[in-house]
């Protein structure tokens, strides 16, 4: 068997462990990852997402069950999870919330400074980090974090994660917040930095159109366990299921539904934008139905 | 041990709630019960008193319905500094005992060119071990208070015990709104502590290491998230006061309570059993 770059079998943890406050956030999750796949992790509020994806860089630790990272049994107290935060990239929900150097340009220098990087290395990392994400270096990299818009933010801080060169970059609720344009933008440096670094993409998100649009093979979660997994297209066609649970389909294959059940023949599946345009075309200039 | 859960060790501003006795009291019996038990605690000289007022509290906890770790994990942050007291109280209060009871230990030391004598007496050593008895006595009844007791009972109690005082002028209604919001706030930021921490660490910072007396490294290691902490605690400020203020808040003149809870049999009961305690703790000769 090949060795997975993360396995999480029958996860538990608890928060508040061993007081009168606990409460149990996963009950026997699991999950895998290879090298270059983009995954994406959907459930409710309090499913147990963001609990799961703080095991992968070793922040949690397995209550009961196992996580293995690149070739680490996180289980064990003694190994250490330092050397592996460098290779999972984990980046938080509003993570402009945790920028906190006057300028652009120190606050993403601090992942690299950290790694002991000589100053040449921490420019080009600096560099190739504010490119990945769309923020121009020379004009962005003396201005003041504390001054840009929303979306500018947003970019600084998964640029603060970029710059440690990643080889998984694992992303909770990144776009939440965000205006249209910006979620765009950001969407489409995910998806240029996998099509060119190779970086492994985990995108945790319960809106469904990104979902659909951005990953390959979707794990649902439910409860603190997986309620349901397979290929995106697979999962989208659980609709009932996936309503359940408190989440939906994309936009785009609501439509599809809607006019399908006006007797208009749309052929094949339709998740995206890009699907529902191509499935319209199709339909319209071959009215078989 | 999980490396960022810190609301696990953090037992003040909770609230757990239940249905014991303690629960079901006012909170302003419990404020003033609770501050004449300690009167109690801390005038009693004598050990089977102090042994006596402690088993009450545990009583106490007994009552709650409590685990007794819980609140027992409230007193591990201060034990370091607990013991170096005691043991400081223990070796040189002696030295300065007015009442020239029974000296039990002298022993003179000199290092270098600093002379000094560990003496303990009869007294010294009384003292020291209510020392410990009344820090314990105390943090566990405070604790009880606060644990069995919500934010907003707690400061409407402290603004109604405080409303006598209003003859001279003492905000009561805002000390007990100040008390609230610190209060409310704290897990809050605990856990907004523990979110930095952990997002910091993924991109490289290290808190692991203490690095013994490296005060400037470790300050250092602090500012990312300080800096962004405060940051937070002063949106949170400002949207708090929109909140408010968008209620029509414009603090406690005129304000007046939606429910006018009149004490109970069961409060007077529980005050009455505090003060005859007190008393007679005070009162009782103990031969010891």
């Amino acid at each position: 068997m090949t060795e997975h770059v993360i396995e999480v079998r029958d996860l538990w943890h608890w928060y508040l462990r061993g007081t009168p406050l606990q409460s149990v956030a996963l009950q026997g999750a699991s999950f895998t990852l290879d090298a270059g796949e983009v995954v994406g992790i959907m459930g409710h509020t309090g499913s147990g997402k963001s609990t799961l994806v703080q095991h992968f860089n070793g922040l949690l630790r397995p209550h009961r069950g196992t996580v293995r990272v690149c070739g680490s049994d996180l289980g064990d107290p003694k190994t250490d999870p330092r050397p592996l935060r460098r290779r999972i990239g984990l980046v938080f929900q509003f993570p402009e919330q945790q920028l906190f150097d006057p300028t652009v340009a120190d606050d993403i220098a601090f992942g690299p400074r950290k790694l002991g990087c000589d100053h040449a290395e921490v420019r080009r990392r600096v560099q190739g980090a504010m490119a990945s994400v769309g923020l121009p270096f020379d004009a962005f990299k003396d201005r003041y974090t504390f001054g840009l818009s929303g979306g500018e933010l947003r970019k600084v801080a998964l640029a603060g994660v970029l710059a440690l060169e990643p080889e998984v970059l694992v992303l909770d609720e990144p776009t939440a917040g965000l205006d249209p344009r910006a979620r765009r933008d950001l969407l489409g440096a995910l998806r240029s930095l996998h099509a060119e670094r190779g970086t492994a993409l985990v995108f945790v998100s319960h809106n469904m159109d990104e979902v659909a649009e951005l990953v390959e093979r979707v794990d649902v979660l439910a409860e603190g366990r997986n309620a349901f997994s397979g290929p995106v297209r697979e999962v989208f066609r659980e609709e009932a299921r996936l309503r359940e649970l408190g989440l939906g389909i994309p936009a785009a294959a609501e439509l599809a539904g809607a006019l399908r059940a006006r007797g208009v023949a749309l052929q094949g599946d339709v998740l995206t934008i890009d699907d529902a345009v191509e499935a319209m075309w199709t339909s319209l200039s071959s009215p078989a139905a | 041990m999980d490396e960022f859960e810190f609301s696990r060790g953090i037992t003040i501003g909770q609230f757990i709630p239940g249905t014991s006795l303690i629960h079901r009291m006012d909170a302003r019996t419990k404020i003033v019960a609770f501050m004449i038990l300690l009167a109690g605690v801390i005038t009693t000289p004598s050990y089977i008193g102090n042994g006596i007022a402690f088993l009450m509290v545990l009583v106490l906890v007994a009552i709650s319905g409590l685990p007794l770790g819980y609140l027992v994990g409230g007193i591990r942050p201060i034990l370091p500094i607990l013991a170096v007291y005691t043991l400081f109280n223990f070796l040189f209060l002696g030295n300065y005992d007015p009442t020239g009871s029974a000296v039990l230990l002298r022993t003179p030391v000199s290092i270098g060119p600093w002379e000094f004598a560990f003496t303990v007496t009869d007294n010294s050593m009384r003292q020291t071990a209510q020392g410990v008895f009344r820090i314990f006595d105390l943090i566990m009844l405070s604790s009880l208070l606060t644990l069995t007791t919500s934010i907003t009972a707690l400061s409407k109690a402290i603004e109604s015990l405080l409303a006598p005082f209003r003859v001279i002028r003492v905000p009561g209604h805002e000390i007990a709104m100040i008390i609230a919001i610190a209060y409310r706030f704290m897990p809050t930021v605990a856990e907004e502590l523990e979110r930095l921490m952990k997002a910091q660490a993924s991109r490289g910072a290290d808190f692991g290491r203490p690095g013994g007396l490296r005060f400037v490294q470790r300050t250092r290691q602090l500012v990312p998230i300080t800096v962004p902490l405060f940051v937070s605690a002063f949106r949170r400020a400002e949207d708090l006061i929109l909140a408010m203020e968008s209620r029509c808040y414009v603090g406690g003149a005129g304000r007046s309570a939606v429910a006018l809870d009149r004490l109970r049999r069961l409060d007077w009961s529980a005050l009455a059993v505090a003060l005859v305690f007190t008393l007679a703790l005070w009162r009782t000769p103990f031969p010891l």
